[in-house]
């Protein structure tokens, strides 16, 4: 077992948003979460990797991670916000540099073999030649490629993305998810992502959590799970939905859903 | 480079006037006088002002806000409180300047103090802490006021609120400066993390930042940098505020020199306004005057082009 999570809940003060939501991933597995807006995805991601507290356990190839300081959790986790709250004047390259902190000291400075690493990791999310470029003058698009250059760097190995194709365009959205899932073959790590757009998750995860007001309605497959009943465990979420399966002029097999009308 | 042509030049103006030659010539009386007066004048403007831009920046960036200034957390009230104190009870430049520093640091230790009593750790706690006591000083301040005497202590106490770097020897400084210097210095080793703090809360925590540890940090040593300027110099409005934005305007490729510009350009402002104070009347005019004679138009005119830009 990579990851699991034991009996989650979690919350801001009194609030509980998520309760008792359990799961695995595999290594080399992509989780997705779906849900309405509202229905916990976002608290459970922070609670997952310690932001928020919480109560049950997390484990990560068997650490507990609710016992390791953020320092250590820093170098084995990543978190990707749905938005990068930086918001000073800052150079590209110093933004991907930030993903080597968990392994500096206090006064240490990144050192020139990090800077190396660093400039070909936003040449592979394609940003080659924008080091000195203002982050704050990127476009969304653009910024959410930084910040994945970023969690490359930190060389981590759970990846924890809220949300990240919620500000991109159409094609970004694929190019992330092809980011997300070669990272993952590449490292043999897990990811955890959750998404807004079902098609996306469909086609791209391992397996999918649905989320109803911060509880686990099902874990489908896929890859596995029949189309009626990936549609009807949907629907719960969406109203009336179908699946069906299209292919692309390659002959790729793609899962769409459509909205039936509601009854 | 302006800072050095201003830090030259302030060397030079004055009430008496100094010149080259007869400095070289060894004229006793324009020694002393560059020595005792000028010189130590300019040092204070060029440290002080770089340390006030240094913490500028370092607040804005702290607080993710571009309009907080190390104000925010109450020292400067509490350096007026403190020097009150010391123009009322106690007599002697040296007193007042120990004073206001001691009114600075009791105001930064209450204000961080309370803010650490919520252990959620936001910075908006820190920013109603410092509002707090920020107005518990002014009331201490006023209470002084009401009780000192309006011929001499009342204009003293306005006097110091309005800052100035008139009357600062050389011997007396020396203690102040060195620690603004360390505080500074600090700060810029501590470049790298205060850059990450400017990351939002949670990311900064998974970026291996102890975020609650590390802002308590650098506010406690940029403020004590700020204490030990303005229990030096009164008050002295705007710098901290307009240098980070003066440098984010001059560099445009954006490497990480930030703060460094930050402090030279605080350094420069501080410099002109006070060259500005000594040689505009007859009579010496309070700094404060100039750098916000300067500093608020500037301001408007830096946000009439950001919402051009936009």
């Amino acid at each position: 077992m990579f990851f699991s999570a034991q009996k989650i809940c979690a919350g801001y003060s009194r609030n509980q948003v998520v309760h008792h939501v359990s799961f695995s991933l595999e290594r080399g597995c992509l989780m997705g979460i779906l849900g309405a807006n509202g229905s916990g995805k976002t608290t459970l991601v922070k609670a997952l990797c310690g932001i928020l507290p919480h109560e049950g356990t997390c484990l990560l190839e068997n650490t507990e991670l609710e016992t390791l300081t953020p320092k250590q959790i820093a170098k084995l986790v990543s978190y990707i916000p749905q938005r990068s709250g930086i918001s000073i004047d800052i150079s590209a390259l110093d933004v991907v540099l930030m993903g080597f902190n968990p392994k500096l000291k206090l006064l240490e400075h990144p050192t020139k073999a990090m800077t190396e690493a660093a400039l070909e990791a936003l040449d592979w999310v394609g940003l080659g030649g924008k080091e000195d470029k203002n982050y704050l003058h990127l476009s969304e698009g653009q910024k959410q490629l930084c910040i994945m250059a970023r969690t490359i760097v930190s060389g981590s190995k759970l990846l924890l993305l809220d949300e990240p194709e919620s500000a991109l365009d159409f094609r970004h959205r694929y190019r992330m998810l092809d980011m997300i899932r070669s990272w993952i073959n590449s490292t043999q790590g897990g990811a955890v992502v959750t998404l807004h757009d079902p098609m996306l998750a469909l086609n791209y995860c391992d397996n999918l959590m649905l989320l109803k007001n911060g509880e686990l309605l099902d874990i489908l497959s896929p890859k596995e799970d029949s189309l009626e009943k990936m549609g009807q465990a949907l629907s719960r979420i969406y109203g009336p939905v179908s699946l069906q399966v299209c292919r692309s002029r390659s002959g790729r097999e793609i899962l769409t859903m459509l909205k039936e009308d509601e009854q | 480079m302006l800072l050095t042509v201003l830090a030259v030049t302030s060397l030079f103006v004055g009430k008496y006037p100094l010149s080259l030659d007869r400095l070289f010539s060894g004229d006793v009386y324009q020694w002393r006088i560059f020595l005792t007066l000028r010189l130590s004048r300019t040092v204070v403007g060029v440290l002080g002002g770089f340390t006030l831009g240094v913490a500028g920046f370092v607040c804005q960036t702290v607080f993710r806000n571009p309009l907080a200034s190390p104000d925010i957390i109450g020292v400067s009230s509490g350096a007026s409180a403190g020097a009150a104190v010391g123009i009322l009870f106690l007599t002697g430049a040296a007193s007042v300047t120990a004073c206001a520093f001691a009114g600075a640091l009791l105001a930064m230790i209450l204000a961080l103090g309370l803010s650490s009593l919520d252990r959620s750790g936001k910075h908006q706690t820190i920013v109603l802490a410092g509002i707090a006591v920020h107005s518990l000083a002014q009331t201490a301040l006023m209470l002084l006021k009401l009780t000192a005497d309006p011929e001499q202590e009342l204009a003293a106490i306005e006097y110091w609120i309005m800052g100035s770097l008139n009357g600062i020897s050389l011997y007396s400084i020396g203690g102040n400066l060195l620690l603004s210097v360390l505080c500074v210095l600090a700060l810029f080793l501590l470049h790298h993390q205060i850059v990450l703090l400017s990351a939002e809360e949670g990311e900064a925590r998974m970026l291996g930042v102890n975020v609650t540890r590390l802002r308590l940090l650098t506010l406690l040593v940029s403020t004590l940098a700020v204490s030990s300027v303005v229990s030096l110099t009164g008050l002295i409005s705007f710098v901290g505020l307009l240098a980070p934005h003066v440098s984010r305007m001059l560099i445009k490729s954006n490497k990480s020199g930030t703060m460094l510009l930050s402090g030279l350009s605080g350094g420069c402002l501080l410099c002109a306004a006070d060259l500005l104070a000594r040689s505009v009347a007859a009579t010496e005019l309070p700094v404060s005057i100039f750098t916000s004679l300067v500093g608020a138009p500037f301001l408007v005119a830096l946000i009439i082009r950001g919402r051009r830009q936009c």
